[in-house]
């Protein structure tokens, strides 16, 4: 159990708890024919989502302090993947699902670990145009086509 | 029309051929992903939802909900028994329900019987998932048709129970467990709020209207923050695997095995009947009962083949269990039937009481279905087991990428915006720290699926009762949920508070 991060966890369930209540208020309090209005379910969740943050930040100080010990985690490759992803959802409706696809693998699997660079490219190839030709071709789906087409 | 025509019709749904494809599919992803550390079945089912909307696109509804459900089912029941697999084989529990298996299953598998704990275990999980059936054949009918009697007030209690039962077990801290629960109500809240027609925490932005899909939520929280953790702590299989002999159990691993199967199917049965304890207690508790229960129990830890038979019924029985109160009642006690449960939705079928009354084909056929797929997998796992083990070996470099673009491509494919894709990624991120440090994602999906319908039920029961909020009170079998809840909250607290460990359920 980390004590930093549960604290910092509970100021933001607090501050989502404080958000919903303060955003209700803005919601009418009856509905036709009933007196019960679409503000009264998240006021109430937001206040006990408040309560339960509070607690949580109460149980951090019984926590046994964090120990140093962190097991090495392997952030550049964790921060590649995430802005290769990312970029993907840019630019696949832009340049198409089969281009966008097959580019996002073959940088992803690199990113995994280099070499190998012609079984990339052929799984990368194998998948993305496999996968449009199925979905749109034969289930008839609908998937970004290639840009010049 | 009495359970038997019913099973019968049900029967005629589930043996269609396309059914039967759909089944077996099912089966064969479930055991794979079952074997495969790192996707669970939860993860599983939730990649699988877009793929079936886009196969069974272009039949009639019903007939859709039918096949997709039937698919999604077997990818559950075909994950726990696949997660034996690799416990026995490699010491690594594909999935939680199966870490009691390795105890026992990879000290047989040392001693050269790897062969003999593998059919054990199929066997086991066969008769305990036809035991389940069974069970649920006959409870289907009985219970729905106390459940139609329910009004809004009791509804609204049930839930509550639910949603208690499932935070009170979920983790480590029940504080988190409940902070989740609420995080899910609460973003299930955004979007048109279907009593009113007033929208809300939309901010005028047309995409918030529709309410954040339940599937973008649960795929980003499972599948992707499952990847980001094996990308950032670098998990590998350095065990090699244990050669496998003869896959055909020894007649005296038979008769050691007939009690502990019989006992744990059962055991599991009940325990999965109950919402919160899923397939990781029923393989726990039964362990521990077979420990109890034995003539010399110093031979557990050793390689007893009762430690590999009672567990690995006990999770395939629970998990039979955990569909009677998703398909009779409505609810689910889990965080892989909450992903089911919203599939259903989905498909606008509605579990609950009147499921069985108006969808038949969908209830029923499902049922027979899994009768079928329980023997598929009784039928293809004795001779594919070696294939199945050598799914492991799949290399990281190439799992992980595609992973993600599987992921990517079954929430386009539904959605068709990039917008649900950001909010895949950006849930991906949340799930991976939040698993990291004890806070359980089940309850969160279980809010977001059962939000509205809690809202619906409090706020009708409420107009009725012209705002007295004692109605939940008054009415006796809503009085005995609220109680019930309650008490699953206050139990494990008292029970923490005198020094005692309380078993929890990690997910399931």
């Amino acid at each position: 159990m980390s004590r930093v991060f549960d604290r910092y966890a509970s100021v933001v369930f607090l501050l989502i708890g404080i958000f919903f209540i303060v955003e209700s208020r803005a919601f009418s309090t009856a509905a036709y024919g009933s007196g019960v209005g679409p503000d009264l379910f998240p006021t109430c969740l937001g206040i006990i989502m408040v309560l339960l943050s509070i607690r949580l930040f109460y149980e951090t100080f019984k926590y046994p302090p964090d120990n140093d010990k962190k097991a090495k985690l392997d952030w550049k490759r964790f921060g590649t993947l995430l802005i290769v992803a990312i970029g993907y959802a840019l630019i696949l409706e832009w340049i198409g699902y089969v281009l966008s696809t097959f580019l996002f693998l073959l940088i992803g699997f690199q990113t995994m670990e280099r070499g190998k660079w012609l079984k990339s490219t052929v799984i990368s190839a194998l998948f993305s145009g496999g996968v449009y030709y199925a979905y749109v071709h034969v289930l008839q789906g609908t998937l970004p086509a290639f840009p010049l087409l | 029309m009495n359970t038997w025509e019913f099973l019968y019709n049900g029967f005629l749904v589930a043996l269609q051929p396309e059914n039967l494809i759909y089944a077996l599919v099912g089966v064969l992803i479930g055991t794979a992903v079952g074997v495969l550390p790192g996707i669970g079945p939860m993860s599983g089912v939730a990649l699988l939802i877009p793929i079936t909307s886009t196969l069974t696109a272009g039949t009639t509804p019903e007939e859709a909900a039918a096949s997709a459900i039937i698919l999604l089912a077997g990818v559950y029941y075909g994950a726990m028994y696949g997660g034996s697999t690799t416990s026995i084989l490699l010491n690594t529990p594909g999935e939680s329900s199966s870490v009691v298996t390795a105890l026992d299953g990879y000290q047989l598998a040392k001693q050269g019987r790897a062969g003999s704990a593998l059919s054990i275990a199929a066997i086991g999980s066969f008769v305990a998932g036809i035991v389940s059936l069974i069970a649920l054949v006959f409870l289907a009918v009985p219970l729905s048709e106390v459940a139609i009697r329910f009004g809004p007030a009791e509804y609204f209690s049930l839930m509550l129970l639910g949603l208690c039962a499932v935070s009170g077990l979920a983790g480590k801290s029940m504080t988190k467990g409940l902070i989740m629960t609420v995080a899910g109500l609460l973003l299930a809240t955004i979007g048109i709020d279907n009593v009113s027609g007033v929208a809300r925490f939309t901010y005028d932005m047309p995409i918030l209207y529709q309410g954040l899909e339940f599937l973008t939520v649960a795929v980003g929280l499972f599948a992707l923050g499952e990847v980001f953790k094996t990308i950032l702590e670098k998990e590998s299989n350095d065990g090699h695997i244990v050669k496998i002999g003869r896959v055909t159990p020894t007649a005296t691993d038979l008769k050691d095995s007939a009690g502990p199967i019989a006992r744990g199917s059962l055991l599991g049965f009940f325990i999965g009947v109950l919402p919160g304890a899923g397939a990781t207690l029923a393989s726990f508790f039964s362990y521990i009962l077979e420990k109890k229960l034995s003539k010399n129990p110093d031979k557990f830890g050793k390689g007893a083949i009762e430690g590999v038979a009672a567990p690995e019924s006990a999770n395939n029985a629970a998990s039979g269990g955990a569909m009677i109160p998703l398909l009779t009642l409505g609810i689910p006690g889990s965080g892989t039937t909450a992903i089911l449960m919203g599939a259903l939705i989905m498909y606008n079928v509605q579990p609950g009481p009147l499921l069985f009354d108006e969808h038949p084909q969908v209830a029923w056929g499902l049922i027979a279905s899994m009768f079928i797929g329980n023997v598929m997998l009784l039928v293809l796992n004795m001779p594919l087991v070696k294939m199945f083990a050598k799914i492991i070996e799949t290399p990281a470099k190439y799992l992980i990428p595609i992973i993600i673009a599987i992921s990517f491509f079954g929430v386009y494919a539904v959605q068709v915006n990039t917008f649900d894709l950001y909010l895949l990624i950006g849930f991906g991120v949340i799930g991976y720290f939040l698993a990291k440090h004890d806070y359980p994602l089940a309850p969160l999906v279980l809010g977001l699926v059962l939000g509205p319908m809690i809202e619906n039920n409090l706020r009708r029961a409420l107009t009725a009762s012209n705002g007295d909020w004692s109605v939940f009170v008054t009415h006796p079998l809503s009085l005995t949920f609220l109680i019930i809840a309650a008490l699953w909250l206050i139990i494990p607290f008292i029970m923490k508070l005198r020094g005692k460990n309380v078993v929890i359920n990690e997910e399931g």
